[in-house]
């Protein structure tokens, strides 16, 4: 007689987590044209941890960070691993749903649905929940009261002031104190010259790579760019230097043959708006099944996260954490701020310099910053003459044909307006 | 050419700095002693009470020339102050703030006292921006008293001893002289009340000049007369230092490393034409700025040297990875 074994809650969401994993990974694997050989580590890493849920990092202090603008290069320095909790799977969002109001962001439903359900295959020990967006920064104290530790870190919600260079250069010195005594780890000057020397590698890496996708055979489709930097959420950093290295080398040798993952009349876009983080690549996807390629992106799973970086003058540690605090804040396109100017000044930019067709916005349905942002884009971009499409969507499965209609109209419209010219 | 362009896009500007500082040091302050005399229009401050002086700051004949009876000053006579004046100016016009950064003997010997604070490994400090905005004005002030106060004497209103007023209070008319072992400008002249009051400050800026410029980079050329009559012209001169807004993202890696604090470099995304009257052009906003073309110096309108992201990660060595076992 076999023996039945009853799957336990956590067995069955982890049961559904990677079914959810396992079709966007086969999607990406296979519906396109081929991918940079490089690309398997990738694959393989999103199979392991989000299919099999894999723990990564042992036994090392693991520091959860709720935002982009917690300074890694200080959680490293630190002797311990940052991990960018920001959540994409629908499963997720589900249990958040009981927990949060009913027009919430989908991606801090996902992710305070994670907490609630405590299911991580790397336990953050510590959570750093920066005060940036409204949801961002109450589900903090939601999270709190499940039982883990939250570490409020303050941040301006204006950045052109001196004032608030200050107040945010004097929370980062705050929090770089609380988390050594958190860790009971001194923070040393070689260790956090090293640190932002090797966060600043990586992000030259991203940077080689990315600089490729300017040309006009571009080695690389934007879902494949999108799960190298979400891989960067809690990699291990040395492994995915190596990765990217690799990647970047093939692709540069991808350029030199003239190998193009799109064809020459894929209208190349502009990503941006609410993240896509991984499993909910569902409009990046969709733009690339319909022929359009995403050269660039302005997103905070993205460009955002690589960007911007450190420069020190002078390498004390006072100099370098006062500078590593302004890295993550004055270049910050986030739509927390009052003002947006730099995020369309940024957007143009992209736009000109990776000789875009058009730009595809997506806001999450809940995320009310981008969705007040939209109209002021939407304008500016009209003005500029560059097509916007803009999109509200979340992490259910639903309204799939509604979307590829809009998306495909708007790639033909971009074809159209590429033949005319 | 592209070979030459990248080899100075990525250049190691520091050292570069460095040397071309020394330089310039040695022939301003030891020049007499190699027959070198560039004249007497330089526009930095290469003190002339120096005797071996390789060129003399432009304030010490200037001055005197406008302590000449008005009359004088403004007959045929005085062509001479014209000619000079003009003299200035070419010097100027060539090389626009870049001498602040890169020749002025009284700002070497600054960066020289940073370099022993960063030895020490004290911190420097900043002033914050209300402060910054009050004493960045100093300047204006110190230069009005670089023109009025000779004027005054030529004009009969003021006294003799207030005919070369700036450099009594000069901190280079000590300091400079030093370095080729005179000492005689270390005294306070008893002569006159008048006398005795412009150098006692000086010996007061003299200390403030020494310890202020050991916590704060370039502590004295925030009051500096020189720098405020150089951004009178900037607008007219060769070497410029542009900014593109469109590819900054106001990170402000340029601020951080800005000696003078200037806030512009960084926050403002409109003007092409970045050069503040605070600037030294050391050029060191654009060796940190990590955006392709955001920031550059131009000779004519032709890029000399501009900012790159390979650049950038080279100088804060970042293109590479020390491995390590850990």
């Amino acid at each position: 007689m076999t023996e039945h074994k009853i799957e336990t809650p956590k067995e069955r969401q982890n049961r559904h987590k990677a079914m959810e994993a396992a079709a966007v990974l086969e999607k990406i694997k296979h519906d396109f044209k081929e991918p940079p050989k490089a690309m398997e580590y990738f694959y393989d890493l999103f199979e392991r941890v989000h299919c099999k849920h894999e723990a990564l990092h042992g036994d090392k202090a693991k520091v959860g960070t709720m935002c982009i603008q917690v300074p890694s290069e200080i959680i490293h320095a630190l002797d311990a691993v940052p991990l960018r909790l920001c959540n994409g799977f629908y499963t997720d969002d589900e249990i958040g749903s009981d927990l949060l109001p009913s027009k919430s962001c989908p991606l801090v439903k996902a992710t305070v649905g994670q907490f609630a359900s405590n299911n991580f295959s790397d336990k953050p020990d510590i959570v750093i929940s920066p005060t940036t967006c409204d949801q961002k920064a109450k589900s903090g104290a939601i999270i709190e009261n499940m039982g883990f530790e939250v570490y409020d870190m303050e941040f301006p919600r204006t950045k052109e002031s001196h004032e608030s260079r200050e107040y945010w250069r004097r929370s980062v010195r705050k929090f770089t104190k609380d988390l050594s005594q958190n860790l009971n780890t001194k923070l040393s000057k070689k260790k956090l010259k090293d640190a932002i020397k090797k966060v600043g590698y990586a992000q030259h890496l991203y940077h080689k790579l990315n600089i490729l996708r300017k040309n006009n055979n571009s080695p690389i489709l934007g879902k494949d760019m999108f799960l190298v930097t979400n891989a960067f959420f809690f990699d291990k950093i040395d492994n995915w230097v190596e990765a990217v290295e690799a990647l970047a080398n093939e692709c540069e040798q991808r350029v030199k043959d003239e190998i193009s993952v799109a064809s020459k009349r894929s209208p190349r876009i502009v990503y941006t708006g609410s993240p896509p983080i991984f499993p909910n690549l569902k409009i990046p996807l969709l733009i690339e099944l319909s022929d359009a390629i995403i050269v660039a992106d302005e997103t905070c799973s993205s460009n955002r996260m690589f960007n911007d970086m450190v420069s020190v003058d002078e390498w004390f540690v006072n100099d370098m954490v006062d500078s590593i605090a302004d890295r993550y804040l004055k270049g910050c396109t986030c739509p927390i701020f009052t003002k947006n100017e730099d995020r369309k000044r940024r957007i143009l930019d992209l736009v000109r310099d990776y000789k875009a067709d058009g730009v595809i916005y997506q806001a999450f349905a809940g995320c009310q910053v981008y969705e007040m942002e939209q109209k002021s884009v939407l304008e500016a971009m009209e003005k500029a003459g560059v097509p916007i499409l803009y999109l509200e969507t979340d992490y259910s499965p639903s309204h799939l044909g509604q979307l590829t209609t809009r998306i495909e109209a708007f790639v033909e419209s971009l074809k159209n307006r590429k033949r005319r010219q | 050419m592209k070979k030459i362009r990248d080899f100075i896009n990525n250049a190691d500007i520091r050292r570069f700095r460095f040397w071309l500082q020394l330089l310039f040091f040695v022939i301003f302050i030891y020049g007499g002693y190699f027959a070198i005399n560039l004249g007497n229009s330089i526009p930095v401050f290469s003190c002339g009470y120096d005797k071996a002086v390789g060129g003399m700051c432009y304030f010490l004949p200037l001055q005197h020339q406008l302590a000449r009876p008005l009359d004088v000053l403004f007959s045929v006579a005085s062509i001479s102050v014209l000619i000079g004046f003009v003299t200035f100016l070419l010097w100027f016009i060539i090389f626009n703030k870049a001498w602040c950064g890169y020749a002025c003997p009284l700002g070497t010997m600054q960066d020289w006292i940073t370099g022993l604070r960063k030895k020490m490994g004290i911190r420097y400090s900043t002033y914050t921006q209300p402060q910054f905005d009050k004493l960045k004005k100093i300047k204006y002030i110190m230069l009005a008293l670089v023109i009025l106060a000779p004027m005054g004497v030529g004009m009969g209103l003021l006294g003799g001893e207030w005919r070369t007023a700036f450099c009594e209070i000069c901190p280079g008319r000590m300091i400079t002289p030093l370095f080729v072992g005179d000492v005689s400008q270390w005294s306070l002249d008893f002569s006159t009340k008048t006398a005795m009051i412009l150098t006692t400050l000086g010996l007061i800026f003299t200390g403030l000049f020494l310890i202020g410029s050991f916590f704060k980079k370039r502590f004295f050329c925030f009051f500096c007369p020189m720098s405020a009559m150089h951004y009178i012209f900037s607008d007219g001169a060769l070497l410029k230092l542009k900014k593109e807004g469109d590819k900054c993202t106001k990170c402000g890696d340029c601020y951080n490393v800005c000696d003078m604090q200037i806030k512009d470099i960084a926050d403002d995304v409109k003007s092409t034409n970045i050069l503040r009257d605070d600037c030294i052009f050391c050029m060191k906003c654009v060796a940190a700025c990590p955006e392709d073309d955001a920031l550059h110096v131009d000779i004519l309108n032709m890029k000399l040297f501009t900012s790159t992201k390979g650049g950038f990660a080279k100088r804060m060595e970042m293109d590479r990875l020390e491995k390590k076992n850990d």
